[in-house]
């Protein structure tokens, strides 16, 4: 199961629209939540109108939070994801075998079945999630936060049985080519690794869409080619630099 | 989390179940879990009292109901356990429609108390050792059935008025080995980078510690969750509370080894602290040091007394 979760605060400036490009990504099989971070002021009203329709385009859930919060809601937004991705299967499933059953019309013993079975995946499938981070200027002071966040769901997610895997991008790059940087390759432990985002350079722009874009990219790469993508350090970020939309 | 006040029914409602069509009128709510809101009632036409807890969601309702029964039937093959589910815990689960939209929910017994917490500031700080040897002996008997509590906080334990203890919540119960489903940050291993988020006993071992160490100094862990950046955060920093605190004294190499996840399991850790709470009576200070203060007393006694017999006998 793979999943894109993009931690912003606010509009983006640059590119193709960000609805546009989550859109592509449930296409792709690809859920993508987002977290809204505030700490000073408010999202503004677009801000937050974009948050949520990327959310709906990418068939997840979106939440807007302040820095305190944010690990404990990223957290629950990718469990919940995992949860609801399974539940649809099933009920697709259910549909095919019962005519016209959802989880909620069936009668609580059959229920109770259903739901363990659904417990039980949730549990024990493999998981991807590409974290999408805003690095703007006005993200800034945020970014400590998001890194504890980080860490944080990686803990959650080293819980599980199944295997499960985080990537770190953040967004924009270096320079106006470059839509997003990648701080870490597919890895199941962040214990190595000392500080996510040293190469950060701040800038005003905010190519959400593109950015987006580039991680589908990176899902399809991995997928797509047979070798796997682990262990090979920095051939990844490499890829990523010359594999343009 | 998504904890926003949700609408709730008022006092009076009469809830009817879709499958069983039995009826149950509610009379206030008691509180608010993480998956749904639990409301006193009683069934229409009796008088005992039930809980009553209306999900927030199909699924995570019915997840929260499956782990009940499978207590249930689970314990019923164990018996003389202590600390297990002898009365009958669920008693039905059904939907209900209301404000438009099916509503799954769930009865249980009504279990009356008050949060530990609670409880302990009432009736004081002595009620520690008995209340938290009961609160023990609930966490090693659902640990011997297979699973772990997971979400141990004071709002989960309540204390009836003559100290019986009951775990209220199963929404956090997770089986052993299974990554934890609910927690909440302070009571939390992972939070104080003391461990895994995977469900063992030592984890509900850590929470017990935490909640121990709120009730007897929680100004002192207020203070040291305040300070502490994410990435410094450490179990060192309870221990040295642990440490510091004369209230912790007596429980201090308990708390101490449960935080460091020392215990074998729970069990050892009941054994345990039962053998810390009754020590001090048996074992305590009483063979130990004379006062210094009495010492010096006795020798100006002594002094006295030589000089009464001088003046006495040789003057």
């Amino acid at each position: 199961m793979k999943q894109i979760l993009l931690i912003t605060d606010g509009c983006s400036n640059v590119g193709a629209s960000p609805v546009m490009a989550a859109a592509h990504a449930l296409q792709e099989g690809i859920t993508v939540n987002v977290a809204g971070v505030i700490d000073y002021g408010t999202i503004g009203e677009l801000g937050s109108l974009e948050i949520t329709e990327i959310a709906k385009a990418g068939g997840g859930v979106s939440h807007i939070v302040g820095t305190r919060q944010l690990a404990q809601t990223m957290q629950m937004m990718t469990r919940k994801t995992v949860v609801q991705t399974i539940q649809q299967a099933v009920n697709k499933e259910l549909k095919t075998i019962l005519g016209d059953g959802s989880l909620e019309e069936l009668p609580p013993q059959q229920r109770s079945q259903v739901v363990q079975v659904v417990d039980e995946l949730t549990e024990t499938t493999p998981l991807q999630v590409a974290l999408l981070i805003d690095a703007s200027a006005s993200m800034k002071p945020k970014l400590a936060a998001v890194e504890d966040a980080i860490r944080d769901l990686m803990l959650s997610l080293q819980a599980r049985e199944g295997r499960s895997e985080l990537a770190v991008f953040h967004f924009p790059g270096r320079n106006s080519t470059e839509d997003a940087v990648m701080d870490t390759d597919w890895i199941q432990d962040l214990g190595g690794v000392r500080n996510l985002f040293q190469r950060i350079q701040m800038k005003g722009a905010t190519p959400t869409g593109p950015a987006i874009l580039k991680v589908i990219d990176f899902f399809r790469y991995g997928t797509l080619d047979g070798q796997t993508w682990r262990g090979n350090d920095g051939e990844g970020e490499g890829m990523l630099g010359d594999y343009v939309v | 989390m998504t904890t926003s006040s949700r609408p709730a029914y008022p006092a009076g409602t009469v809830i009817t179940g879709k499958w069983h069509n039995n009826r149950f009128v509610i009379r206030r709510v008691l509180g608010q879990g993480g998956n749904g809101i639990v409301y006193l009632v009683h069934k229409a036409g009796y008088r005992n009292l039930y809980a009553l807890k209306m999900g927030y969601d199909t699924l995570d309702l019915q997840s929260e109901i499956n782990v009940l029964t499978s207590l249930q039937s689970q314990s019923r093959h164990q018996d003389g356990l202590k600390g297990s589910f002898k009365t009958p815990f669920l008693l039905e689960v059904d939907d209900f429609t209301g404000m438009g939209k099916e509503v799954p929910f769930y009865v249980m017994r009504y279990i009356e108390g008050n949060p530990i917490h609670h409880f302990i500031r009432r009736r004081g700080e002595e009620w520690v050792g008995i209340t938290g040897l009961r609160l023990l002996e609930k966490l090693t008997g659902l640990h011997r059935l297979g699973f772990i509590f997971g979400d141990l906080k004071p709002d989960n334990v309540m204390v009836s008025d003559y100290g019986q203890v009951e775990l209220i919540d199963y929404g956090g119960v997770s089986k052993i080995g299974r990554s934890v489903k609910q927690f909440t940050e302070w009571y939390d291993r992972g939070y104080w980078n003391a461990g895994s988020r995977s469900s063992d006993e030592a984890y509900d071992l850590f929470a017990f510690a935490v909640l121990m160490i709120q009730l007897l100094n929680e100004e002192g862990l207020k203070a040291a969750c305040a300070q502490l950046l994410p990435q410094t955060r450490n179990c060192s920093e309870l221990l040295n509370l642990i440490g510091r605190s004369p209230r912790l004294k007596p429980y201090a190499p308990w708390l101490r080894k449960a935080v460091q996840g020392e215990f074998p399991g729970s069990r050892e850790a009941l054994a345990a602290w039962k053998q810390q709470i009754y020590a001090p009576a048996i074992s305590g200070r009483a063979p130990g040091k004379t006062p210094r203060w009495l010492i010096n007393t006795f020798a100006f006694s002594v002094i006295m007394l030589g000089a009464a017999v001088y003046f006495v006998f040789f003057k």
